[in-house]
């Protein structure tokens, strides 16, 4: 069953991270930075949210929120079937904010506002409040994989015939003292730059579509044989390029390494010069392929090689997390199928 | 498409009223609290009653052969005990592990050690390598990785329904054949950070907890972890292992309400037991026992009482929340329970809603009788987090 | 209690994150939850957080928060007579 060749409409993609947000102005004029912690290029909030709803949000809340709605809009579906979300902090300001409180002043009056917004699953159900879903709502945090597990999952969702839409997200915010901590931990290297990504995805049987989304496939420790069976099976209808989650660190790029070999000659893309690198990097990546779909062709500023490639087959994003979490997903276009 | 079934080949357990099946088993059946003093967790809130695992890290450091030193945490070393038990009685090593998913539950993930190292993390660098245990994914690659790599891992947090979620989208794998066998559960600790949360939202009871009495005050914290093994029916019949129950059915919805309350109908709730009845084809009067979430707030057994009625109508069947024991155990929960309802249905007997007295106005009233030697076909296990993230699993005996 | 009524008001405010909202907007009379401004269970906890932070008020009881915190009028009331600092 797992052979069977299905695919789901992408109607929407929206993001809001460091570069322009709620458009796809980086696809020609983005936004360069030499820092190595930039947080995030806020829209204004008040189309989204009044300013009563929005009192008790964070951040991160505040770009689930706008980057879920603008996307259900462009998508024109109001009540997607099924929220799923992925988050690999969470609201992490609040959480240091409770957090700080709790070993610098003591076990009292530690604020209730800031301990619900810990939780990681506060956006999905936000999401689902704002938007009165009762449909399935979920949340996976997994590291920079969080993203691509919640993708797998509404995928699973679809073709087990539960759901006709959903929303697809991911959320990460930086703060700076979090900051340090990842630098320190190693979830973001040397040269990379420390970033904050929301990103909301609408998926959909039909729809008028950017692209189709056309498998998802996730992986621990693959062996490389396993490897070349699931690039061999996702490319077997041609692809265009190959969406990677290069940074230029050299540790983390090696584990692209691979593709090299595998999917030799195909070009090679990367966006995370140009959003940095957080938990929900994964998701600006597939964003960033989605766009170059419905637009026909790559902006050089995503290709490794510095030159534009034409769509016409489909892009492959590729995401490995630590050298073991392996996703695979396969875009195609809508003229081409 | 072809329906391929899910079965439960494996179940491992660590909570207040035992570290492992057979010891839970026996708590159940002598209706033994595993609510008491704090004794473990360094707090000032000392008096609230909790659910701890009788066992300190060092302990379980221990049992694991685990080096002292190693970077590790409460949640993950709990994590380690209960899927031990789940692989060795599904009969599955290392080897096998490569073709099977792994999908962990947790919340607080690293929080006891990044509350201990909080200032360490910001002032010096003695304390790094556990900046990398703080978050959920860590903890998952933590409890697997103690047993081999797994085909694939990923981790739900959607709060006190974590583990009911990984045990649903474990059961969406089997079923679209992206495996044959998923391991999943949950695992949580308690941390001072999530004390001091329940009790900012003033909802933990200074008294032994009380679900579903009309004078319940809240909710007693609790820990654990549990896991079941998944497999496909074809699959567990050509390994020859033992079938210990089956998932027949399974039901996510949002209460779509409030972030930290129910809503007062248990639309949420009601919706999730309903989609898990329907997959499972069944109907209300089909249920034999209902796990309920049962924490003890006020809100929530008041929401789930009305959501449970609207649901089974006149014939509502044997209802206890078990929390009455084994505390609130958080994202672990939804684990915790589905074990509790396998054991009960394999045993033949009702768990007891432990310390209720008063029935509340138009509430359910709980089964405080073991009803030993009962026969269980279908029981229905509750799970509902934060957000209104309501799931439900419907267990069924093994034919 | 003109004054302690305008500081509390402040205190709610900032508390509470009431951006575009300013004292002389908040009604003494006018119920705080519900129709009034519009708060909710969790803004009630927040409250009796600054209570105590503010005024040394203990309430164990969240429900008791409801009676106290029906107006400003009420909760400036309730605060003049049981502060401890």
């Amino acid at each position: 069953m797992s052979m069977e060749k299905e695919s789901v409409n992408i109607l929407s993609a929206k993001q809001i991270s460091i570069q322009a947000p709620l458009s796809e102005e980086w696809m020609d004029n983005p936004l360069n930075y030499s820092e190595d912690y930039v947080r995030a290029v806020d829209p204004d909030f008040k189309q989204f949210i009044s300013a009563g709803d929005a009192r008790r949000m964070g951040k991160l809340l505040k770009r689930a929120l706008a980057t879920s709605l603008s996307a259900l809009q462009e998508g024109g579906i109001d009540n997607p079937d099924a929220i799923i979300t992925g988050t690999g902090f969470g609201s992490i300001e609040n959480t240091e904010l409770f957090l700080d409180a709790l070993v610098r002043e003591g076990e009292q009056l530690l604020k209730p506002t800031q301990f619900m917004q810990s939780t990681h699953n506060t956006a999905s159900s936000l999401i689902g409040i704002h938007t009165r879903c009762h449909g399935y709502n979920s949340t996976y945090s997994q590291k920079g994989f969080s993203f691509d597990s919640a993708l797998y999952d509404a995928w699973m969702q679809f073709r087990i015939g539960r759901i006709k839409s959903a929303l697809v997200g991911s959320h990460d915010e930086m703060s700076p003292v979090f900051s340090g901590f990842v630098r320190k931990a190693g979830h973001v290297k040397e040269g990379e730059i420390c970033s904050e990504a929301a990103v909301s995805v609408l998926l959909a049987e039909s729809g008028n579509a950017y692209c189709t989304l056309d498998g998802v496939r996730l992986l621990d420790t693959p062996s490389s044989d396993t490897l070349k069976e699931v690039l061999a099976d996702m490319t077997d209808g041609g692809i265009d390029a190959v969406m990677t989650g290069k940074s230029g660190n050299s540790e983390n790029d090696s584990w692209y390494g691979f593709l090299d070999t595998l999917l030799q000659g195909v070009p090679q893309l990367r966006y995370k010069p140009l959003f940095g690198v957080n938990f929900s990097s994964s998701a600006t990546g597939f964003y960033a392929a989605a766009c170059c779909l419905r637009k026909g062709s790559v902006p050089a500023v995503l290709s490794e090689s510095g030159k534009g490639v034409e769509c016409s087959k489909g892009i492959l994003v590729v995401n490995v997390v630590e050298g073991r979490h392996y996703s695979f997903s396969l875009l195609k276009p809508v003229c081409g199928k | 498409m072809p329906e391929r079934s899910v079965l439960i080949t494996g179940c491992g357990i660590v909570s207040a009223i035992g570290l492992d099946c057979g010891q839970v088993l026996d708590s159940l059946l002598k209706v033994r609290t595993g609510v008491g003093p704090l004794k473990y967790l360094k707090t000032e809130h000392t008096e609230f009653p909790v659910g701890e695992v009788k066992l300190s890290d060092e302990e379980m450091e221990r049992i694991m052969g685990i080096a002292p030193g190693t970077p590790t945490t409460r949640t993950a070393l709990m994590g380690m005990i209960a899927l031990h038990e789940a692989l060795g009685e599904a009969k599955l090593s290392r080897e096998d592990l490569k073709e099977c998913g792994f999908v962990n539950g947790t919340t607080v993930g690293g929080m006891d050690k990044s509350e201990q190292y909080y200032l360490d993390f910001i002032e010096n660098d003695s304390r790094n390598a556990y900046i990398g245990t703080h978050d959920c994914g860590s903890c998952s690659e933590m409890i697997a990785d103690r047993f081999g790599r797994f085909k694939m891992i990923t981790t739900i947090s959607t709060a006190c329904s974590s583990a009911a979620n990984a045990i649903e989208m474990a059961a969406d794998m089997i079923r679209l054949g992206e495996a044959d066998i998923v391991v999943a559960g949950g695992s949580e600790c308690i941390t001072k950070f999530h004390l001091n949360g329940f009790n900012s939202l003033m909802i933990l009871d200074h008294n032994q907890c009380r679900p579903f009495d009309a004078e319940r005050a809240g909710l007693n914290l609790g820990e654990g972890a549990a896991f079941v093994v998944l497999e496909e029916s074809g699959h567990a019949a050509s390994r020859g292992v033992k079938v210990l129950a089956r998932l027949s059915g399974y039901g996510n919805a949002c209460d779509a309400f409030h972030q930290t309350a129910s809503s007062p109908d248990g639309e949420g709730a009601y919706l999730a037991m309903s989609k898990a009845l329907n997959e499972a084809g069944l109907k209300p009067q089909d249920i034999d026992y209902v796990n309920a979430h049962g924490t003890g707030t006020p809100n929530n057994d008041e929401s789930e009482s009305q959501a449970m009625k609207r649901l089974f109508g006149s014939s509502m069947p044997p209802v206890s929340s078990t929390k009455s024991m084994t505390g609130h155990t958080t994202s672990a929960s939804g684990a915790i329970e589905t074990v509790i309802c396998i054991l009960a249905l394999r045993n033949g007997f009702i768990p007891v809603n432990y310390a209720f007295e008063h029935p509340m106005e138009n509430g359910i009233v709980p089964n405080m009788d073991l009803n030993k030697g009962c026969r269980l076909r279908h029981v229905l296990c509750n799970s509902f987090g934060f957000g209104g993230n309501d799931s439900s699993l419907v267990i069924s005996a093994a034919e | 209690m003109e004054e302690m009524i305008l500081k509390l008001k402040q205190e709610i405010i900032e508390v509470l994150n009431l951006e575009d909202i300013k004292p002389e907007d908040i009604d003494n009379d006018a119920p705080l939850f519900g129709e009034g401004l519009g708060l909710d269970s969790i803004d009630a906890l927040e409250l009796i957080v600054l209570m105590e932070k503010n005024y040394g008020i203990k309430l164990q009881d969240p429900a008791k928060g409801k009676e106290i915190f029906k107006s400003i009028n009420v909760m400036a009331d309730y605060i003049q007579k049981n502060r401890t600092r």
